[in-house]
């Protein structure tokens, strides 16, 4: 042992630095958030709750159930039920998100060649039971109106998932027509 | 054999063979959306382009022979180009519908577009804008998707020799169509369905019901007819949405009739039994199983006790299983002591199976699918395999394309009839003067090998009464010329290679065990084999059934004494049929029904013969059990279960074996692995009794009219099957109703005239035996004098009119027409 070491061990030099450390944050701002009390405003984008998008001119869902959201969605938590209606159009009888089990990909919302559904930065839903979590069409159309109301969800979409529609001429829902997009 | 080289791959293949067919054998993917195998190449869709080294220009694969030393490119930078360009051109006016199309996941465009990578168009064009044909019932027809590829029109025409479909229209604006832009009206086999490389032509029961990736694919045999085709069904949680045909999948290697494709839902039908039932006064009431079994095995014991085991009966199902129905003959036999044991195929191919072993001497004959293939001449008596074997019938024709020669006898215009090289258009029921007359000829001319054949037991007495068949004496039986009947045995006789099919219906009263025996008189005299008589069984488990040992034996009654003749039987034991239906003289079956003591249905759905029995109890249908079917040429497939059973339904085999239990019998069974090991066992032993060489001999029939026609009764009445349907079970089925939901009658234009009948209307069927009222279709397909009408549907009650007598040549009736105000 050296006279060095000896002397630290003496006066517990390695201890008193320790303490001094926890002094010194005693004095520095906090960082913890006082969550619930205290909320943090989400970024732009991010990734909560879904919600399907309510055309404004119909009213009504804007999906037309071509199940490429529920086939690209990793846990397999969507659900998507079709039929034909009286005009012989196709229409979603039942959309389902098993949300509990979402891992928040947002691949469904990628994936949807219409930007018909989305993530709301709504990130706060507890339920005390699974029925309360598993949300049928008519609550995620709801989900819209809540989270993305007014110029919200537009912008959202504009802004982070442009829908492949725009981009390659895929025909609006509800039309059987596409007109090609010409090449720049 | 000739040397070639694909990607540098050196290859024998066989003279002959396209580019395309070469590197399909060898596994080589050549992209191709007009090519198909059943079809003649067509070059319309120039995806297939290949690189040959030395050549100037490229080639379509599909439509190229191989050659000799061809070194050929099937993926170079060029090819891939003109590829790129091809499927670019198809874009300009192919609506970008994936979402919304039904194709989409599993469309061969789709699928080249990903995988060619063309994101966007250097051109705009129009595009199509036709409205979707949706008035058909089962077939939608989306134009616009369409690429013209023309495969559905050539499918349709070629191969199922229906025609229906053709390209309408030249250049740009061209679409697929029935002509004149009617609605489609054709066999809705829905091969065309299949075939389509897009989502053009859809099926309108799957439309838009699922997206095909949310599909769990899963492999059954069809419960129709007794061809036993596999089926690829599509399943989505639990419940089967659409089925179709997967290329070099079992027998029928991708192709499938309507009833295979559409008619699955009958399993859905509203009518399904989901508890078993007992009978209070009027009035059903739903039981447990316990109670109901309990209920049956006392009544059952009691009834034994009583008046001996022989007092009971069961009716067996063409439609279960082979374990269900083994389980039946051995509750019946080991467990009851009874013997008699019957099923509906009495009336069908039972007779077929005596005719075998008469004539042949042996215990069965299995019909060979491919056995039309190759032959020189083929006779079709008073039937229509397109009709009742559908994919079999696909063969016939396939034959005929091929070069033979199709003979058609048949009393009714038909698929067949219209493809035929001749048709003998005889008076229904008469075929049996027909065959004599034949003979008449053949021994008359000396066509066949009289050293041979002469001494075969029964020889003379086929010569002494066939002697009287004159072409002339036919031809007034038969209606048909002499000269007819002297071509059709000179032109039989004279083939190297013949074959008769004639399927044995139970649904069908024009033909007999009789007419079997008279084709195998000819054939025999003419030397074949027994492999050149075709009886393919009716249903999917026909052949199973008989053979899991559902018939009459050790003295046990047939389905004559047992259901036509009351005071007979005191308790009977129903299992998957509906003897009030499906077989003849109906009201004498219901008076012996009323009679019993005691009668119990095992079904899948509530049925006529139910409603009058003490105790219902459900049964799990196809798709909810597992089990075997065997098919007419006797090859055992497995059916599974791919969705959960109906309601507390349970496998029939399951039920008889707790029955079994409930009465203190033991049937020995644990386990399904256990019943079909033994059910096996027991088949493959009666397999090898019934072996050894045909010990051929000859049983003449003479031609004995049926009930004539007389002053009042003046029509002929023929059943006969539909299309769409097979037995009645199918008429549960909601896409099949769609196209055919009820009986109707077809008359002769000229009768229907006579009678101020038009189409649609109303009309009033008297026979001796009692009247029905049926819908007219007024047709020119059936000649004057005759009328016709399918009995697979229950609200029909055709069976009420129809009769059965000790006749082995026919069982047609005389029926009087009346127009309804
Ligand atoms: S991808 Fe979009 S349009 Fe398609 S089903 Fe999902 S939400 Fe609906
Ligand atoms: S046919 Fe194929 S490419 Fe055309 S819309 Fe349907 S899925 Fe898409
Ligand atoms: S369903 Fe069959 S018969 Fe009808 S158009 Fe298609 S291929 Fe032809
Ligand atoms: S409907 Fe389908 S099969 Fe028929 S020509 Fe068009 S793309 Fe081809
Ligand atoms: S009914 Fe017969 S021919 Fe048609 S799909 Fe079924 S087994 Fe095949
Ligand atoms: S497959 Fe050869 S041209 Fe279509």
């Amino acid at each position: 042992m050296t006279a060095n070491e000896f002397i630290k061990k003496v006066f517990f030099i390695e201890i008193l630095k320790g303490l001094a450390l926890t002094l010194r944050h005693f004095f520095t701002p906090s960082v913890t958030r006082q969550y619930p009390t205290e909320k943090r405003e989400p970024f732009p984008g991010s990734r909560g709750l879904h919600a399907l998008v309510r055309d404004p001119e119909t009213g009504r869902e804007k999906c037309v159930g071509c199940g490429l959201c529920a086939a690209m969605c990793p846990s397999q938590c969507i659900h998507i039920y079709t039929s034909e209606d009286d005009d012989h159009k196709k229409v979603v009888d039942r959309y389902e998100v098993e949300v509990l089990r979402c891992v928040y990909c947002a691949f469904c919302v990628e994936a949807c060649p219409y930007g018909a559904i989305v993530l709301t930065d709504h990130f706060e839903y507890s339920g005390y039971s699974r029925e309360e979590l598993y949300y049928t069409k008519d609550r995620l159309l709801h989900n819209w109106d809540k989270y993305m109301a007014n110029s919200k969800g537009r912008e959202y979409l504009e802004k982070f998932w442009r829908p492949k529609s725009e981009d390659f001429g895929v025909p609006a829902a509800g039309h059987h027509q596409a007109e090609g997009k010409k090449a720049t | 054999m000739i040397e070639i080289t694909i990607d540098d791959r050196k290859l024998s293949v066989e003279k002959g063979i396209t580019i395309l067919e070469a590197a399909r054998r060898n596994g080589i993917k050549i992209p191709n959306l007009c090519f198909d195998k059943r079809l003649r190449p067509y070059g319309g869709c120039r995806m297939c382009v290949v690189e040959i080294e030395g050549g100037r220009k490229l080639a379509s694969a599909c439509g190229h022979p191989a050659r000799e030393g061809m070194v050929i490119k099937t993926n170079s930078p060029r090819v891939r180009r003109v590829r790129q360009s091809v499927l670019e051109f198809l874009l300009v006016h192919h609506p970008l519908d994936c979402p919304e199309c039904d194709k989409a996941g599993e469309c061969a465009l789709q699928d080249l577009v990903f995988e060619y990578g063309v994101p966007e168009t250097r051109f705009t064009g129009e595009r199509k804008h036709a409205q979707p044909d949706v008035r058909g019932p089962l077939i939608e027809l989306i134009s616009n998707r369409c690429i013209l590829c023309a495969k559905c029109v050539r499918i349709c025409s070629q191969y199922q020799g229906r025609g229906a479909l053709g390209l309408i229209g030249r250049g740009f604006p061209t679409v697929v169509q029935p002509a004149f832009g009617e609605v489609l009206e054709c066999d809705y086999c829905g091969q065309c369905i299949d075939i389509c490389p897009t989502g053009a032509l859809i099926s309108k029961p799957y439309k838009y019901k699922a997206r095909p990736w949310f599909l769990e694919e899963k492999e059954n045999i069809c419960s129709f007819c007794g061809v036993g085709c596999t089926l690829t069904l599509g399943i989505r949680e639990g419940r089967i949405l659409r089925s179709k045909g997967r290329e070099g999948a079992g027998i029928n290697d991708g192709n499938l009739c309507g009833r295979g494709r559409f008619g699955f839902d009958y399993i859905y039908s509203e009518n399904r039994l989901r508890t078993p039932l007992i009978k209070e006064g009027d009035e059903f009431r739903d039981a447990s199983w316990e109670e109901a079994l309990t209920y049956v095995a006392r009544s059952l014991s009691s009834i034994r006790d009583a008046h001996g085991p022989n007092s009971i009966g069961a009716i067996g199902s063409p439609r279960c299983t082979v374990e269900d129905n083994y389980m039946l003959a051995k509750f019946m036999r080991a467990g009851l002591g009874s013997g008699n044991i019957a099923s509906s195929e009495a009336f069908g191919y039972a007779g077929a199976l005596r005719a075998f072993s008469l004539s042949f001497g042996i215990g069965s004959n299995p019909a060979d699918l491919a056995s039309p293939l190759g032959r020189d001449v083929i006779l079709v008596l008073e039937s229509d395999p397109t009709i009742t074997h559908p994919v079999f019938g696909l063969n016939i024709l396939r034959a005929k394309r091929e070069g033979s020669r199709l003979l058609v006898a048949d009393y009714r215009e038909t698929k067949l009839t219209r493809h035929s090289n001749t048709w003998l258009q005889l008076r229904p029921g008469t075929l049996v003067a027909l065959l004599n007359g034949m003979m008449n000829v053949i021994m008359d001319r000396g066509l066949f090998d009289r050293d041979r054949v002469s001494g075969i037991r029964g020889f003379s007495s086929l010569e002494a009464v066939v002697k009287e068949y004159t072409p002339a004496m036919v031809s007034e039986i038969t209606g048909l010329t002499g000269e007819a009947v002297t071509d059709a045995a000179v032109t039989f006789a004279n083939a190297p290679r013949r074959l008769v099919i004639m399927p044995l219906a139970v649904s069908e009263n024009n033909k007999g065990p009789g007419s079997a025996l008279a084709a195998a008189n000819l054939l025999i005299l003419l030397g074949e084999e027994p492999s050149s008589l075709q009886v393919p069984a009716e249903y999917c488990n026909t052949y199973g059934m008989l053979e899991a040992g559902i018939m009459p034996r050790g003295g046990g009654m047939d389905v004559f004494d047992m259901l036509y003749k009351p005071g007979h039987l005191r308790a009977l034991y129903i299992m998957g049929e509906d003897p009030l239906v499906s077989m003849p003289d109906s009201r004498k079956i219901k008076n012996t029904l009323r009679s019993l003591d005691f009668l119990v249905v095992q079904d899948i759905v509530m049925t006529e013969a139910a409603e009058l029995a003490n105790v219902v109890l459900p049964a799990s249908s196809w798709g909810e059990k597992e089990g075997h079917f065997i098919n007419a040429g006797g090859l055992r497939q497995r059916i599974r279960k791919v969705v959960e059973a109906t309601g507390k339904s349970q496998p029939d085999w399951q039920i008889l074996r707790n029955l079994g239990l409930a009465m203190g019998i033991n049937l020995g069974a644990k386990s399904f692995q256990d019943i079909t090991k033994e059910a096996d066992d027991f088949i493959a032993g009666g397999r090898r009794e019934a072996e050894g060489a045909p010990r051929p001999a000859f049983h003449p029939v003479a031609y004995e009219p049926e009930e004539p026609c007389d002053s009042e009764f003046t029509y002929t009445l023929v059943t006969r099957d539909v299309l769409q349907h097979s037995g009645n079970m199918s008429t549960r089925s909601e896409a099949l109703k769609l196209v055919q939901a009820e009986a109707f009658l077809e008359i002769n234009e000229k009768d229907a005239e006579r009678h101020a009948i038009s189409d649609e209307s109303h009309i009033k069927i008297t026979s001796r035996r009692g009247a029905v009222y049926l819908r007219a279709k007024v047709t020119d397909a059936v000649p004057e004098g005759v009328v016709s009408t399918p009995v697979h549907f229950p609200s029909g009650g055709i069976n009420e009119l129809t009769h059965f007598s000790g006749n082995t040549c026919s069982r047609l009736d005389a029926v009087k027409i009346e127009r309804v105000k």
